[in-house]
């Protein structure tokens, strides 16, 4: 394929390419993204692929390898169009079965089928599964037919013409009054207007701007970037050219977080397909727009995910972030003007353009006391103690409850669900009477906590509250650049009293403290990592107090995590006296006779938990 | 792929300073550290002072200043794999291992360390090991997983 | 060319140049607003965050630190308001309660407000202000020192931790170093740290007339903007 040198050209390449693939009556869709190929779904891709060859079907069926469906706990995930099928945990050896029964004669393999483990009923197709079924999914629905190594599968899907369009028909302020009015706002944690940001860049002064697309998603336990950037990176490229185009930059970068190594290649590949295509470079579809866009990799800081501390980490320099008495909208990178946005605030600029601004603005929510509300739909990373963990896209304004119950199915192994933790390490935890409360930024930011980047770990009633406190606040001593005082030194107190409490020497005065510290360093701090970083203390303390009194006053765990106040012990009606714990402690501290009730030494027992993971009678207790 | 000289590495980006980070990630890569005296060279070869070289060195994570084991355990410690038990996972591994976090044990086989996500997480929790990633890992898989390990290269060696 | 244009600081309308910092200004006037990491001839990184003020914009205001902020026309900045007495006085604590073994820390203390300290004292020998790192740099420009390490990691160090051949030795860094002016009686021995008190700051008066230039002795041994 050679470069398109006109928006006629691109026209013209996509009918090709379309007509090419007129002879494919049936496309198996594969999973590569990172968590199914933990689950080795390379090895099946290898196996259907030479199974195809063998059968002579490689003309009329198009074997495509996608990103992230998001359903990864059911990996390797697999789905054959015509008819929707959707097979789970495909191993190596069912690609005859697949090819021969599914592929050529149109028959359903039943084991392979998705099994609701509520309803015990099994599902077809994809929208029949509970956990798809509430969702609204405009963006990764977009990963399920493009191959993200092929820039053909995107165009033959409909790619680059939202770009087009800008190019061809759309000024600049045009493009941005039209993210105005959809209600985009930033997909990264902030929740900022897009169109404000936009806006600010085009109006500062000098034709050297850049663009930026914030993919460090330091967040633990959120993948949603991962999961787009992987699957489906021009659609990413194509946000960020429209977004170039609007605020005047020439230049572009992708910020990957090192520990992204196939993003950071799908991007790679994706770049150099679209220069070879000439949509980036000079004189795009032979347009006065000329753009490029380079790929930088982070080294291993979440502090990073920063803008300042990210536009000096692309600057070769320590990620340590910069007061923004200007913001960097005027004075970014290179002391710049700077228009920096996260993954999935740029993947939703395509669709805005294409199906306009009043499409977008349809969903979601109102907003009141000054606010314009949350539009259009965002992704969740949903995990932790629920049935069905992975990623979920819905429309803003679907109450909390919907997400965990509905498209989650609860907790696991009939525990009770607690809480659940949104927003990462800057956000807060929400106990189960806020489940009404809407995925909305400004609804949950007066809850305490916020949508950030789309984090959600669902905690049940064996999570102790303090201890995600302490989680939260260990990672963030981590992460801290250590600039500045109130983070550096308040973090680091509000580690030693949490610590205190959690090991039993807590006193009831550390609780007011522990308060008063934490409006300190959110109000001093200099970066939103600091300023932030008591949110989680503050959340648990406001609605999981019982919890930390609990430790302080009785010295009691009741969620059977914090080691100095828990004791191990078996329950003699339930012990069998197998013996499997006896032979996995390392510690000596178990012993008793063959078939006779054992029991654990409270002296020796190190709480490590092997023996819990090991007996099949749940006879190990925690209290 | 063989691992490049440090004068293929800073091929095309002598005296740009802000390719720093980039010329480091590919050395770590190549290397599994980054020694003395190549911080010395790139110091040299990108025109950034040799105390700033250092410092991004040692800030970020991805970055080892020296060598480690030939296992390197890394534990996922995100907020998923956290309530999944992760702790556990962690102090499994140094107890057995003998060592703290970042160290490396005597015979030089294992270092254990700790990455704040993977972005796997519904699989969690996550022990990574060469690359590859160990899913829903619990204390006892883990305490297989080393032993196995630690086999492999005495066998190795003994074949030698 | 100097410009001029008119700031509000704590009610008073001040005459500043423009491009200084609202700190320069304030310490030019006379306000005093307590800062550890700011020096006169040195840039201003905003560390550690002693120097806040409200600023106040379109009826809200916000907490920002002052050596990082530019003068601008009709600014309203308030320096000792309740709040941020309050919060600096927070600070202040975990800053005495880290490294209380050095008299100037010890005097930031008690002008900020100090009178307990609620966290167990540490021994610390460096606060990380930064002013030896910055002498080096900006002003000998040897480079050889710098900040190596993150968060509770963070320290000043050589590279590779070994001096290096281009130090000459110039002692500029211990001559800023905050915690070289020990307290009177000494240093204070491990286990027996403690909020002094007896050193000679000016805390009466500045509790009195909070934001008044003092006159401090800790200005004098700390190369305060009144005595350059």
């Amino acid at each position: 394929m050679s470069r398109l040198n006109s928006f006629r050209e691109l026209e013209h390449l996509r009918q090709q390419l379309r007509e090419q693939r007129q002879n494919i009556t049936t496309t198996v869709m594969v999973c590569g993204g990172t968590g199914c190929q933990a689950s080795r779904s390379r090895a099946v891709i290898d196996a259907v692929s030479d199974e195809l060859s063998r059968q002579e079907l490689d003309m009329r069926v198009r074997l495509c390898v996608t990103g992230c469906h998001g359903f990864c706990e059911q990996g390797p995930v697999m789905i054959i169009e015509p008819g929707n099928v959707f097979y789970c945990h495909v191993s190596p050896e069912d690609a005859f079965e697949v090819v021969y029964q599914t592929v050529m004669k149109g028959e359903i393999i039943e084991r392979l089928l998705y099994t609701d483990p509520i309803s015990g009923k099994t599902a077809r197709i994809m929208s029949e599964i509970p956990f798809y079924r509430a969702q609204d999914r405009q963006i990764l629905s977009q990963n399920l037919n493009v191959d993200p190594c092929s820039i053909e599968d995107y165009i033959v899907a409909g790619g680059y013409s939202a770009l087009a369009r800008v190019l061809t028909s759309i000024t600049p302020e045009e493009v941005i009054e039209e993210i105005k009015s959809s209600g985009l706002r930033g997909r990264g944690g902030g929740g900022f207007p897009t169109a404000r940001k936009w806006s600010e860049s085009r109006a500062a002064p000098g034709d050297e701007k850049y663009v930026i697309c914030n993919a460090d998603e330091g967040d633990p336990g959120a993948y949603m970037d991962r999961c787009v950037l992987e699957g489906n990176p021009h659609l990413v490229l194509e946000g960020m050219m429209i977004g170039a185009w609007a605020v005047g930059a020439r230049k572009g970068y992708i910020y990957v977080r090192n520990e992204y190594p196939l993003a950071v290649k799908h991007s790679r590949i994706a770049v150099e397909q679209a220069r070879g295509l000439g949509l980036l470079g000079d004189n795009i579809l032979g347009s006065s727009f000329s753009f490029d866009v380079d790929i930088a990799r982070g080294g291993g800081a979440f502090v990073c995910g920063e803008s300042t501390a990210l536009m000096a980490s692309v600057e070769g320099k320590v990620g340590e972030p910069r007061p923004k008495d200007v913001h960097t909208a005027l004075d970014g990178l290179y002391h710049k003007p700077t228009t920096l946005n996260n993954v999935e605030t740029w993947a939703n600029v395509p669709s805005i353009i294409l199906n306009g601004s009043s499409w977008f603005a349809s969903k979601g929510t109102q907003g009141s006391k000054g606010s314009k509300g949350s539009k259009g739909t965002k992704i969740l990373a949903l995990t932790g103690r629920i049935k069905n963990t992975g990623l979920v896209e819905v429309a803003m304004g679907t109450p909390i409850r919907t997400v965990v119950f509905d498209i989650g199915g609860g907790a696991i192994n009939g525990k009770l669900v607690k809480a659940v933790q949104t927003g990462g390490p800057s956000g807060g935890c929400l106990p189960v009477d806020k489940f009404d409360l809407a995925i909305d930024f400004d609804v949950l930011y007066e809850a305490g906590s916020m949508i950030g980047s789309g984090g959600m770990v669902v905690m049940d009633e064996e999570t102790c509250m303090v201890d995600v406190a302490k989680y939260f606040l260990t990672f963030l001593q981590d992460e801290s650049c250590g600039k500045c005082l109130p983070c550096r030194l308040g973090i680091d107190r509000m580690l030693e009293m949490v610590t205190d409490i959690t090991d039993g020497r807590g006193r009831p005065e550390q609780l007011d403290l522990l308060e008063e510290l934490a409006d300190t360093v959110s109000q001093t701090a200099l970066c939103g990592l600091g300023k932030t970083a008591p949110n989680p203390v503050l959340s648990t303390l406001r609605y999981f107090r019982p919890e930390y009194e609990a430790h302080i006053r009785e010295k009691k765990c009741y969620a059977g995590v914090c080691k100095a106040l828990i004791t191990y012990s078996i329950d003699p009606d339930k012990c069998n006296g197998c013996g499997v714990c006896l032979r996995g402690c390392v510690y000596g501290a178990i012993t008793g006779s063959k078939k006779q009730a054992h029991v654990i030494d409270a002296q020796l027992c190190q709480k490590c938990g092997i023996c819990r993971s090991e007996c099949k009678f749940d006879a190990i207790q925690v209290v | 792929m063989p691992p490049q000289t440090l004068d293929q590495i800073l091929e095309g980006r002598r005296s740009q300073p802000n390719q720093l980070i980039e010329v480091l990630q590919d050395i770590q890569g190549d290397y599994g550290y980054i020694p003395k005296e190549v911080i010395q060279s790139v110091s040299q070869g990108l025109g950034i002072p040799l105390i700033e070289v250092y410092r991004v060195a040692s800030f970020y994570k991805a970055f080892r200043l020296k060598p480690p084991g030939k296992n390197v355990l890394t534990m996922c410690m995100g907020t998923a794999c956290h309530v999944r038990g992760a702790r556990l996972l962690l102090d499994q591994a140094t107890v057995q291992l003998g060592v703290k976090q970042g160290e490396v044990t005597p015979d030089g086989l294992f270092s254990v360390e700790h990455v704040n996500c993977l972005g796997a997480c519904a699989l969690g929790p996550i022990v990574s090991e060469s690359g590859s990633y160990h899913h829903h890992m619990t204390p006892t898989k883990l305490r297989k997983l080393i032993e196995t390990l630690r086999h492999q290269k005495t066998e190795a060696h003994q074949n030698v | 060319m100097l410009q001029y244009i008119n700031v509000n600081i704590d009610g008073a309308i001040i005459h500043a140049t423009k491009g200084t910092s609202v700190l320069d200004t304030a310490i030019e006037y006379g306000i005093c607003i307590p800062h550890l990491c700011h020096v006169p001839y040195l840039s201003d990184i905003g560390a550690c965050r002693l120097c806040i003020i409200e600023h106040v914009v379109n009826g809200r205001s916000n907490v920002t630190t002052s050596c990082t902020l530019k003068v601008e026309e009709g600014m309203v900045i308030m320096t000792s308001t309740d709040k941020i007495r309050k919060l600096r006085r927070n600070l202040a604590e975990l800053l005495v309660a880290q490294a209380p073994n050095s008299r100037a820390i010890q005097d930031i203390a008690l002008r900020c407000g100090v009178k307990e300290v609620r966290y167990p004292f540490r021994n610390e020998d460096c606060v990380l202000c930064g002013r030896c790192v910055r002498v080096c740099t900006e002003v000998w420009k040897a480079r050889a020192i710098g900040f190596v390490g993150r968060g509770k990691e963070r320290h000043v160090d050589f590279p590779f931790g070994i001096r290096p051949d281009f130090c000459k030795r110039c002692e500029s860094c211990i001559q800023l170093c905050p915690m070289t002016i020990t307290p009177c009686d000494g240093p204070m021995k491990p286990g027996k740290e403690r909020l002094c008190g007896n050193c000679e700051s000016q805390l009466i008066i500045a509790e009195q007339t909070p934001g008044s230039c003092v006159w401090c002795k800790l200005g004098e041994g700390f190369a305060c903007g009144r005595y350059v």
